[in-house]
C-alpha cells in the first residue's frame, strides 16, 4: 500500500474540514479525489503531505508514518500544486533544474532528468523563457514539470487543469496517464468529473470532508438507483405528454422544457423503445434523441441531494 | 546542495529588478540629490568679498591709520572688501546703480552710507564701528599715558586670540557627513527586503513556492540559512558599491580606518537582513506589499530619527531620549561611521557594534522561533 490514511480529522476553528477521513491508495493506481469546491480535497492532500497540522488520525506513506522531516519518504513524492509555484526570476529550464536539484544531487543525472521533464511537458521551445512570458497553459505545464522531474514514485496532482485551455488540459491528462504507465502512483483531485472519469482507476467522492463513496466509476454508478437518461429534442411536446410518460413502467422522472424532454429511468430498465413508441403514437416531430448512462454528477446528486458543481 | 541552493537564490535575487532598485539604485539617487543640495548650501554659506567705496577726500588722505586698516582688509585671499577710492558723487552713483553695497566717509567719525540692510551692509558697519572703538581706545590710552605709544602700536599690530580651536579627531569637520552616514544606515535596513523575500519563499503558509520547497527532502533551516547567505552576499555587495560610490564619486570622507568601515557595513547588512526576515515572519498578513511597507516605513522613521532629513534630530534624540538612539539601528550605524571618521578612540564605536550585533541576534532568534515550525494550522 502506498498511502494509508486513517480517521483523519482537521478543524479550522468551528469548521470541520476533514471528518474522520480514511482512505488507501494502492501501488500503480490513479486515485481520483472528487468533490465540489470546499469539500476538503486540498486539505486532505496537505495533511497527507504533512504541510498541515491535523487534530486526529494518522498518515502512512510507503508503509512509514509521514512527517515533515521524513526525508526518505519525501524524496519519492512529487507534488503539482493547485496554483503555479515557480520562481518568476528563473527561466523554465532553471526552475525545473532548481526543484529537481532539491531531490537529485548528481549533476549529470539531474541534467538528464530535467531534459526529459522539459520534453515530457512539451516545453522544448520555451526552455529559456521566464514564466511571465508563458501562457496560462504553458505555465501549468511548467508547474507539472517542476513537480515530476525527479521521477517520483507517488505524485499528487491538486486540480492541475483549473483555468487551462482544452488543448493544454488534454495534454496534461495524457501526461498523467503516461506517468502512471511508467510506474507512478497518482493521486488526482478535481471537481471536473469528466477528467476523473477519463483518467482515474478508482474514485473517492468527498463531501464536507468525509468520504461518501469509494470505488471504480462503474462501481460508483452501480451504487445508485438511476439508470439511463433519454433526451428528446423537440418543440412539439405538449405539457400533458410528460404526465402520460411518467406512467411508463420504470420511468423515475420526466422533465419538459427549453425544447427538451428528459426521461430518467430506473437502473437496468431500457425505456428507449417505449419512448419512441409514445412519440410515434402522438405523432410528435423531434430532431435528435439520445441516451446517456448515469454520470458521477448523478451519483453525487443521489448521494448528497446536490449537484457536484453547486 | 549548498551550492545548488545558493547559486539559484543568487539568480533569483539579482534578477529581481524592483528590489535591486530599492536596495541599490534608490540610495545612490538619494545620495546624488543630497550632494547637489548640500553643494548649494555650502556655496550659499561661503563668504565672498563684496564691493564698497570710500570717499577719497582730504580727511581720508589725512587719516593714515584708517587708510592702512581699510587697505589691509581689502587685500589678499581673505579680504573683506573690493575697495574703490572715489569721489562722494561717484560713490553715490555707484550705490544708486547697486554696484557697491555702501561707502565710507571719513570725518569726525567714520560714517557708513547704505541703501538697504543686509549681510554685507552689516559687515561694513561692523568694520567701521570696530575701527572707531579701537581708535577711541588708543586715543584714551595715549592721552593718559603718552609714553605707551610704541607699545600700543605694537600690540595693535598683533592679532591676539584668547581662545584656541581644537578638533575632536584627526579628520576635518564636515557638517554634511551625518546625512550620508544615515543614508548608508537606511540602505542597510532597506536591504531587509531580501530577508523578507527569503522568509516568504520558505514559509509554506506564505507562498505556493515555499510549500513546494517544504515538500523537498531538505531540512528547512538548512535551506533558509543557505538562502540567507545568498541574500547577505548580494546585500553586502550592494552596500560596498554604495560606499565606493559615496567615496569616489561624491567624495564623501570615511576617515582612514577602511577595514572597520567595511566591518561596520557588513554588520549593517546583517542587521538589515535580520530585521527584514523578522518583519516577514512576525507581521501576520499574507500581503507581501504590507510587509514591505512596514519594513520601508520603519527604516525611514529610523533614518529620520538618525538625522537623515534634519541633522539636529540626532542630537535632540541623544539629549532628550537617548534610549531611542540606542534602539535605532540606523542611528547606531550612522554613529559608528561618525566615530570611525572623527574619533581616535574606539569605546563609543565598540558599544554601537555590540548593540548592532545584539539586534542581529535578537531578530534572528525571533525569526528562528517563528519559522522553525514545519506544519501549519492553515495554508
Amino acid at each position: 500500500m502506498v498511502i494509508k490514511v486513517q480517521d483523519l480529522v482537521k478543524r479550522y476553528g468551528d469548521l470541520l474540514a476533514l471528518d474522520h477521513l480514511s482512505l488507501n491508495v494502492e501501488e500503480g493506481e490513479v486515485l481520483g479525489l472528487l468533490g465540489p469546491n470546499g469539500s476538503g480535497k486540498t486539505t486532505a492532500i496537505n495533511c497527507m503531505l504533512s504541510l498541515l497540522e491535523y487534530d486526529k488520525g494518522s498518515v502512512e506513506i510507503f508503509g512509514k508514518p509521514m512527517a515533515p522531516d521524513a526525508y526518505d519518504i519525501k524524496k519519492d513524492i512529487g507534488v503539482v500544486m493547485q496554483n503555479v509555484a515557480v520562481f518568476d526570476e528563473l527561466t523554465v529550464l532553471e526552475n525545473i533544474d532548481y526543484f529537481c536539484g532539491l531531490y537529485v544531487r548528481d549533476r549529470e543525472k539531474r541534467k538528464q532528468l530535467v531534459k526529459e521533464a522539459v520534453s515530457f511537458v512539451g516545453l522544448d521551445d520555451f526552455q529559456n523563457f521566464r514564466p511571465k512570458k508563458l501562457s496560462g497553459g504553458l505555465l501549468r505545464r511548467l508547474n507539472i514539470a517542476c513537480g515530476i522531474a525527479h521521477k517520483p514514485k507517488l505524485i499528487f496532482f491538486d486540480e492541475p487543469t483549473v483555468a487551462v485551455d482544452p488543448q493544454s488540459r488534454n495534454n496534461i491528462l495524457e501526461g498523467i496517464q503516461r506517468l502512471n504507465r511508467e510506474g507512478a502512483t497518482i493521486v488526482y483531485t478535481s471537481h471536473y468529473m469528466e477528467e476523473i472519469e477519463q483518467i482515474c482507476s478508482r474514485i473517492v467522492i468527498l463531501d464536507k470532508g468525509a468520504v461518501i463513496a469509494d470505488g471504480t466509476k462503474e462501481e460508483l454508478k452501480d451504487m445508485i438507483s438511476l439508470g439511463e437518461t433519454i433526451t428528446v429534442e423537440s418543440t412539439d411536446i405538449q405539457p400533458e405528454y410528460a404526465e402520460e410518460m411518467r406512467r411508463i413502467p420504470g420511468v423515475v422522472s420526466v422533465e419538459n422544457g427549453n425544447g427538451r424532454l428528459v426521461v430518467k429511468s430506473e437502473k437496468n430498465r431500457n425505456n428507449l423503445e417505449n419512448v419512441l413508441e409514445f412519440l410515434k403514437k402522438h405523432s410528435v416531430a423531434y430532431g435528435r434523441i439520445y441516451t446517456e448512462l448515469p454520470t458521477l454528477n448523478d451519483v453525487f446528486l443521489e448521494l448528497t441531494g446536490k449537484e457536484l458543481r453547486d | 546542495m549548498f551550492q545548488h541552493i545558493y547559486i539559484n537564490r543568487l539568480k533569483c535575487i539579482l534578477r529581481d529588478r524592483t528590489l535591486v532598485f530599492w536596495t541599490l539604485v534608490f540610495p545612490i539617487v538619494l545620495a546624488v540629490f543630497f550632494k547637489m543640495g548640500f553643494s548649494n548650501l555650502i556655496t550659499a554659506e561661503s563668504f565672498h568679498p563684496f564691493p564698497v567705496a570710500v570717499v577719497n577726500d582730504s580727511a581720508y588722505q589725512k587719516n593714515e591709520s584708517f587708510r592702512s586698516t581699510l587697505k589691509s582688509v581689502s587685500e589678499g585671499k581673505e579680504r573683506l572688501f573690493i575697495l574703490t577710492e572715489t569721489t562722494k558723487e561717484t560713490a553715490e552713483k555707484l550705490l544708486d546703480d547697486h554696484k557697491i553695497f555702501g561707502y565710507l566717509t571719513v570725518g569726525q567719525k567714520i560714517s557708513v552710507t547704505v541703501q538697504n540692510t543686509g549681510f554685507e551692509q552689516s559687515i561694513l558697519r561692523s568694520f567701521a564701528d570696530s575701527y572707531m572703538q579701537t581708535a577711541s581706545a588708543a586715543g584714551s590710552i595715549l592721552s593718559s599715558n603718552p609714553s605707551a605709544g610704541k607699545k600700543l602700536a605694537e600690540s595693535l599690530k598683533k592679532q591676539l586670540e584668547y581662545t584656541r580651536e581644537t578638533s575632536g579627531g584627526s579628520a576635518p569637520p564636515d557638517k554634511t557627513l551625518n546625512y550620508f552616514y544615515s543614508l548608508i544606515g537606511m540602505a542597510c535596513l532597506y536591504g531587509g527586503v531580501w530577508g523578507l523575500k527569503e522568509v516568504n519563499d520558505i514559509q509554506a503558509n506564505l507562498s505556493e513556492r515555499a510549500a513546494r520547497v517544504n515538500l523537498a527532502p531538505v531540512h528547512k533551516l538548512k535551506m533558509f540559512t543557505t538562502s540567507m547567505c545568498a541574500s547577505l552576499t548580494v546585500h553586502f555587495s550592494e552596500i560596498l558599491v554604495f560606499l565606493l560610490f559615496l567615496r569616489y564619486c561624491l567624495n564623501i570622507g570615511f576617515g582612514t580606518k577602511t577595514w572597520l568601515v567595511i566591518l561596520t557595513s557588513f554588520v549593517g547588512s546583517m542587521v538589515g537582513l535580520a530585521f527584514g526576515a523578522f518583519v516577514g515572519a512576525a507581521v501576520k498578513t499574507d500581503s507581501e506589499g504590507i510587509k514591505t511597507a512596514v519594513l520601508f516605513g520603519s527604516s525611514m522613521l529610523g533614518s529620520f530619527l538618525a538625522g537623515m532629513m534634519y541633522q539636529d534630530m540626532k542630537y535632540i534624540i541623544s539629549q532628550n531620549a537617548p534610549i531611542i538612539g540606542y534602539l535605532n539601528p540606523v542611528n547606531l550605524l550612522t554613529d559608528s561611521y561618525y566615530c570611525l571618521y572623527y574619533y581616535s578612540t574606539y569605546s563609543r564605536y565598540a558599544l554601537n557594534m555590540v548593540l548592532l550585533c545584539a539586534f542581529v541576534l535578537l531578530f534572528g532568534t525571533f525569526t528562528y522561533f517563528i519559522i522553525r515550525r514545519q506544519k501549519y494550522a492553515s495554508l
